[in-house]
């Protein structure tokens, strides 16, 4: 349909208002060819909560994001990169090899993790924010949602896989599970995107699992 | 001066002739500065105040507060005098003699003997005083006769510019003075000249006024007793706005709050609020002492409030940015520094920190906490920091534990909800005999059979036992 000229002209209309067009936001490109592609706008969204649901810690789910940590703490006036409630403690050099700029981290510690993860959203000190949480209600991932589009902050929330049949008001949300030589992806929820399931391969700097 | 000779043919018929304007009088420049330099000592009176030896700085800085009762202009002279200039008080303390008399018992109240002497210039008073004279020379005219018979050591030169002038025989201010001011400079040093011209008041001897630190302290009686932290927030509502005029008004921030909550039997509650950058906006000081009162919990209810500041510091008039945070380069420190404000007032001073690498190659010590980052402007972070030796990134996990967690072994492999498979070379470390907690391990990459990586090492040192490390993410 887009291959018309005429119409594509006249579809640039600003009064118009087309379903694909939600997924037209600033996004962040996640680094993935494949994943870009499935994901709405071709990237991870600007602000909004994502969720990211693994069946185990450790599924891949950091290796999911590193590109984007790295190019966004390294882009020019880059805000922080604020990891809330994380269940062990990130190992810096490990981050620092992969292209994080450590100066742009910061820990919070576990006490109260929704209430810091709100407060991290909402302040606009970020650009991104990862927290690990076990069982959000409803209401809280709301706010979250909320708060994430006020301080135009991505809010990655981590999330087990048992959470899938929850109703969630998160822009996006992907499954994960660890495949041969990276992840299987699937998108869950996303505005107006492809459903369906990828397989990312990790780029060389992760170990590979072997066949069998 | 005679009008200028104007030609007959060229005067206008019927008119006043044209008069030159009264000629300027002519000054020469150094006169001027003579002169100004040497009316103000005339017009000032100093105080020096003599202590019998060194007193620490903050005795002297005590002194100094009371001294500034009886006149704004006071300077220190550590380590054991004090100047002030009191031209302006005599009449308010009846003369010198009443002056002499209240600071005499301000020193006795803070426990030291002192010599007073009262002297047109700075110098003088102090060089009279320190050679217990407690004169009072009103006028300048006198002061040289006064100070002649004085000797040199009240002037405090360096030691051995002073064994040189006794050499000479010159042992007196008075006989420093009769010396021709080129040779002096040139055989004593121009510094010394310096203080012999401060101390006649041929040169202005300009002090550094003393400062008394500037603090908040209120308090305020309750009329019923409170229990509700809300009530509580609400009663300290009037100090906080009282705190807020107060630092607007001498355009300081504050970087600590104290706010103590006094019971009818417990002592008080204190609870002190550290901010993470200066702060004068009291709407933002109210929320953040409302988080903080939140999490108190209180022996008893609150009758009395009290607020205090520890040391201001002068506010820094920032320009607004253009641009919105995070945008076009944008600065993000109010954003940045709120937050860090925020998580500390509810979840502890421990709550955030930064991430730093340090060197080591043992796992545990190379990396370690910092302070939050700092607001880097929107500059781009430096690069330096990675270029250095880093192990390459497959060889690292995303996630370490905090201690190696042992693992069970069947048939010489390790477990961990089924057996352990290991991937490629291992990886030795092996360092740290230097400080006691040597390590000597051969670490491997595992997976287990759900396909989570893991980083596990295997002691090099008998039992040879396995331990679970770090887990890639």
């Amino acid at each position: 349909m887009d291959g018309d000229p005429k119409l594509a002209r006249l579809l640039e209309h600003p009064a118009l208002w087309r379903g694909r067009s939600a997924a037209r936001r600033a996004v962040l490109p996640s680094g993935f060819t494949a994943l870009d592609e499935r994901l709405p706008g071709q990237g991870w969204p600007r602000s909004g909560l994502i969720e990211i649901l693994t069946a185990r810690f450790g599924s891949g789910e950091l290796y999911l994001l590193l590109p984007l940590l790295a190019a966004v703490t390294r882009a020019a006036g880059a805000r922080w990169c604020v990891w809330v409630a994380p269940p062990l403690m990130p190992f810096a050099p490990a981050l620092a090899a992969a292209g994080v700029a450590l100066e742009r981290v910061a820990v919070v510690g576990g006490a109260r993790p929704l209430w810091a993860f709100e407060q991290v959203l909402r302040s606009g000190a970020c650009d991104v924010a990862l927290a690990w949480a076990r069982a959000p209600k409803a209401r809280e991932l709301r706010r979250l949602q909320l708060a994430a589009e006020r301080g135009r902050t991505l809010g990655v929330l981590f999330r087990p896989r048992s959470a899938v049949r929850e109703a969630s008001p998160a822009v996006l949300r992907l499954g994960l599970a660890p495949c041969a030589t990276g992840a299987r992806v699937t998108v869950l929820k996303g505005r107006s995107s492809d459903r369906g399931t990828i397989e990312l391969t990790w780029p060389h700097d992760r170990p590979a699992r072997p066949h069998g | 001066m005679a009008p200028l000779p104007i030609p007959a043919g060229t005067e206008p018929q019927g008119s006043e002739p044209p008069r030159a304007a009264p000629a300027p009088r002519v000054v020469p420049l150094t006169a001027l500065t003579r002169r100004a330099a040497s009316t103000p000592a005339a017009l000032e009176l100093w105080a020096g105040v003599q202590l019998p030896g060194p007193v620490p700085a903050d005795a002297l800085q005590r002194l100094a507060r009371r001294a500034l009762h009886y006149t704004p202009r006071v300077s220190l002279e550590p380590p054991d005098g004090l100047l002030l200039e009191v031209q302006g008080s005599l009449h308010l303390f009846a003369g010198v003699a009443g002056l002499r008399r209240f600071l005499t018992e301000e020193c006795r109240r803070l426990g030291v003997a002192s010599v007073l002497a009262f002297a047109p210039t700075p110098l003088a008073a102090l060089a009279l005083a320190r050679a217990g004279r407690p004169h009072a020379v009103l006028d300048a005219a006198q002061l040289v006769g006064q100070l002649a018979a004085l000797p040199l050591t009240t002037l405090r030169w360096p030691e051995d510019v002073l064994g040189r002038l006794g050499r000479c025989g010159v042992r007196t201010i008075g006989a420093a003075l009769r010396l021709p001011r080129g040779g002096f400079a040139r055989r004593f040093g121009t510094a010394q000249l310096a203080t012999l011209d401060a101390l006649t008041g041929r040169t202005r001897d300009l002090r550094t006024a003393f400062r008394a630190r500037v603090r908040f302290r209120r308090r305020r009686e309750l009329l019923f007793e409170l229990e509700n932290h809300q009530a509580i927030l609400a009663a300290l509502a009037p100090l906080i706005a009282e705190l807020g005029a107060f630092l607007t008004e001498r355009q300081c921030s504050l970087l600590e709050l104290e706010c103590r909550l006094e019971h009818r039997h417990a002592p008080p509650t204190c609870c002190v609020l550290r901010l993470a950058a200066p702060l004068a906006d009291a709407q933002h000081l109210a929320a953040l002492l409302g988080e903080r009162l939140e999490k108190l919990s209180l022996a008893e209810p609150v009758r009395g409030c009290e607020l205090r500041t520890a040391a201001l510091v002068p506010q820094r008039a920032d320009s607004l940015q253009l641009w919105q945070p995070g945008e076009h380069g944008g600065g993000l420190s109010s954003e940045a520094s709120g937050l860090i404000e925020r998580l500390r007032a509810r979840l502890g001073e421990e709550a955030i920190h930064g991430l730093t690498l340090l060197e080591g190659h043992r796992p545990e010590k190379a990396w370690g906490k910092t302070a939050p980052p700092a607001d880097t402007g929107g500059r781009p972070a430096p690069r330096g920091r990675t270029a250095r030796r880093l192990p390459p990134a497959s060889r690292r996990p995303l996630w370490l534990l905090p201690a190696p967690r042992s693992l069970t072994v069947r048939d010489g492999l390790p477990r961990r909800r089924g057996p352990l498979r290991l991937i490629g070379e291992p990886e030795r470390i092996e360092t740290g005999w230097w400080d006691g907690e040597e390590i000597a391990r051969d670490y491997y990459t595992a997976a287990d059979s759900h396909g989570v990586l893991l980083w596990v090492f295997r002691e090099r040192q008998a039992p040879h036992g396995w331990y679970l490390h770090g887990v890639f993410g």
